[in-house]
């Protein structure tokens, strides 16, 4: 028995890649957080109110998708409906982390797989090359940058956000603010278009070098935006069956009926399953659920996408090139958004808080994410969070093992491999610190 | 760009903590052009820190056998040291609950096979080896982050929060209870203190900008203790705190010190005057505080 490990990076936390190969055969690939974060256990018994300011600290990268999650379980269980506005300016500060998330998996985690670089920011021998890469790095910081921007004009800070409290959000957004950030979007939007066809156009290039799009077996889809109304501070979850039929939608608080989530004895992230059954969530499992985006640019990708791909479209890569759909539509609804009014208005409403269970549901990055608590004196009794990267586990394990059955043979193991076991697993743009909550 | 391979080594290290450290110095690209970038698994394929390395960054807690080794080594190739961000300063939020029995549930439910050995809690990084800088703040603004890499131990910071809060405090402002949150409104350019909110602002240390308190968030307390409490007892905070909140307010002293008694200020404050307990632990100087 040979045991191959692949430390990974590239991806959020500490994670890597565990093969056994036996007589030419692989027998297993495992897909291993390396530590446990343990939220869920430390949270028992801390006054409730003070659970949002904990919870974004599970993650620096999805600070934000876990501050409104939290805000929302806590709002359904004091029974406090938000004023239209405060959830219009979430919408804002969701659709910022969405940017800046899908900015940086494509420009820094994954595009260096498409340049043959270690990384965006590497310094190549060429002066060709050099002057390209500088460019490239220069304009996708540009636009990762209108996302934290976003997020802090929406939620005070960068990472852990802290302007969304139970009852709304604690002040608007100022017109000159919004309007600054709309000439911002302005100018770089199609900056950011030409980013995406770059990245589009280098990823065919790789799929037919390779000869691959990795494991494009029909799976699960699990989403909670709508078909034609792309909103992310979310209501409902959807489930696509692998025929592309939309087999099943449920509330939040109806998850452990279609979700199963249990620990794994492999790694110290858990891992979930539809009944049982591998699914997938994020990018691809929204565009797979998707019509129309209702924004022109995003709309003219999403038909090129499913007119080359079909749909539902089941291999990984397209993961990637999904991101990089959902970036364009991000900045584009985001600036439809800043032309109303956010400044005026009633921003939150008062609350007295009482004992009871509570579920707050958000389309994260990585997918839906449900924080769900039960509240009693006051304190939290017990948390539970659904994270969106434990939805893909099982998607992981089985794409890796399609990778290493590729390419390990009588022949011996393809020196490919390491970098195909990078590919997959940023792929799935994994976060190991949520999902070992 | 062009002697980008005679600029000094800069690495970052990631022990155990959520990313948001390295996030945070992502969202500056003023270092990039001062920097050779030469380890940060988080965007550069590199499984080992380079010998000679000028400055070592480390974020996060030591919570797993392999954190203090990779620590250990990192530390032993770099020049300077510099501990970024409230987890490697204190352990940070995995401290919580230290002793609530959470925390056997979660020790025995943290072992796997194959995989590195948690330890029974989570240790400042100056515990294992000698630290140079400490820039706390959770995380630390790309700011600091610009101040801690280019002034170092000159940088002069602003010693308390409310010194960039911008608020008013107001005389004839005062609430009966923290509840403040709770009312629905949250009045702008006046304290947060005077309209009910648990704000520990004006015992913590500065040089976030304020960017909590400004858009109406009372202060939690990310960056620590200010400078006359460092190295100090939770009682010496607790006390400034308790002060503040009778000049200010007309509060009952039993709800003031039940909220600065209870978890309330659990996340930041116990961290740090946790601190002050581990005597195998070296002085911060405030020389050495960013």
């Amino acid at each position: 028995m040979t045991t191959i490990t692949y430390p990974l990076s590239r991806i959020e936390g500490h994670a890597r890649v565990v093969i056994d190969i036996h007589d030419d055969e692989v027998f297993r690939a495992d897909f291993q957080a390396m530590e446990m974060r343990g939220f869920s256990y430390y949270v028992q018994g801390v006054p409730a109110e003070q659970i949002t300011v904990i919870v974004p600290r599970i993650c620096g990268v999805c600070s934000t998708a876990h501050q409104v999650a939290s805000v929302k379980a806590l709002e359904d269980v004091f029974g406090v409906t938000p004023p239209p506005l405060a959830e219009e300016i979430r919408e804002v500060l969701l659709l910022g982390q969405l940017i800046q998330n899908q900015a940086t998996s494509l420009f820094i985690f994954t595009m260096p797989d498409r340049l043959n670089a270690s990384s965006l920011f590497e310094v190549s021998e060429t002066q060709k090359e050099k002057e390209r890469q500088f460019s490239l790095a220069q304009m996708a910081l540009r636009v990762r940058k209108i996302g934290t921007d976003l997020i802090s004009l929406a939620g005070g800070q960068f990472i852990h956000p802290i302007k969304t409290t139970i009852g709304g959000v604690t002040s608007g957004i100022p017109r000159q603010k919004a309007d600054e950030m709309i000439m911002t979007i302005d100018e770089l939007l199609p900056v950011a278009y030409n980013l995406v066809d770059t990245y589009w156009q280098m990823s065919m290039e790789m799929g037919n070098r390779i000869g691959s799009w990795g494991d494009d077996e029909p799976t699960y889809y699990l989403a909670s935006t709508e078909s034609n109304h792309f909103r992310l501070n979310s209501k409902r979850l959807r489930l696509m069956c692998p025929e592309g039929r939309e087999c099943q939608t449920f509330d939040a608080h109806e998850f452990e009926s279609y979700l199963q989530v249990e620990d794994s004895d492999y790694s110290y992230a858990g891992i979930s399953s539809f009944q049982g059954n591998i699914m997938r969530a994020n990018s691809l499992a929204r565009i797979n659920l998707t019509t129309s985006f209702g924004t022109p640019k995003a709309d003219a990708f999403l038909k090129r996408f499913v007119e080359t791909f079909g749909r539902p479209a089941h291999a990984i890569m397209f993961f990637d090139l999904c991101r990089g759909i959902e970036l364009v539509h991000a900045l584009e609804k985001s600036r439809l958004m800043l032309e109303a009014d956010l400044e005026h208005g009633e921003t939150e409403v008062g609350y007295t808080p009482r004992d009871g269970v509570g579920y707050g549901l958000v389309e994260a990055p990585r997918g839906p994410l449900i924080h769900h608590y039960e509240v009693e004196n006051g304190l939290i009794k017990n948390a539970d969070f659904i994270i969106p990267t434990v939805h893909n586990m099982l998607a992981i394990r089985r794409a890796l093992m399609v990778a290493a059955k590729r390419y390990v043979s009588s022949d011996g193991i393809s020196s490919e491999l390491g970098r195909a076991v990078g590919r997959v697993v940023r792929a799935f743009d994994p976060c190991i610190a949520c999902a070992t909550k | 760009m062009e002697s980008k391979k005679e600029l000094p080594k800069f690495a970052v290290l990631q022990l155990s903590g959520c990313s948001g450290c390295e996030v945070s110095l992502l969202n500056s690209d003023e270092w990039i052009n001062d920097f050779n970038l030469v380890y940060m698994p988080l965007v550069v394929t590199t499984n080992k820190i380079p010998d000679d390395v000028e400055v070592l960054l480390v974020s996060g807690g030591v919570r797993t056998d392999e954190d203090i080794h990779n620590l250990r080594k990192g530390a032993s190739r770099s020049k300077k040291v510099i501990a970024v961000g409230t987890c490697a300063l204190s352990g940070g939020v995995a401290q919580i609950r230290e002793t609530h029995q959470a925390r056997d549930t979660y020790l025995l439910s943290s072992h796997r096979l194959r995989l590195p050995d948690m330890l029974p809690r989570a240790f400042p990084i100056d515990r294992f080896v000698p630290v140079d800088l400490y820039l706390p703040g959770c995380p630390p603004t790309p700011q600091l982050f610009m101040t801690a890499l280019k002034e170092g131990e000159n940088a002069k910071i602003a010693s308390i929060v409310c010194q960039e809060c911008g608020r008013q405090k107001l005389q004839d402002m005062r609430p009966t209870s923290i509840t403040g949150m709770r009312s629905g409104v949250t009045l702008p350019d006046i304290c947060l203190i005077n309209q009910g909110y648990l704000c520990v602002g004006t015992s913590t240390r500065g040089g976030c900008g304020a960017l909590c308190t400004r858009p109406g968030h009372a202060c939690v307390g990310c960056r620590g203790p200010a400078n006359p409490y460092l190295n100090k007892e939770p009682k010496f905070v607790l006390d400034n705190l308790r002060r503040v909140f009778t000049r200010m307010t007309d509060i009952p002293e039993e709800e003031i010190n039940e909220a600065l008694e209870s978890p309330w200020l659990s996340l930041f404050l116990d961290q740090f005057t946790d601190y002050t307990q581990d005597e195998s632990l070296p002085l911060r100087t405030k020389e050495k505080m960013i």
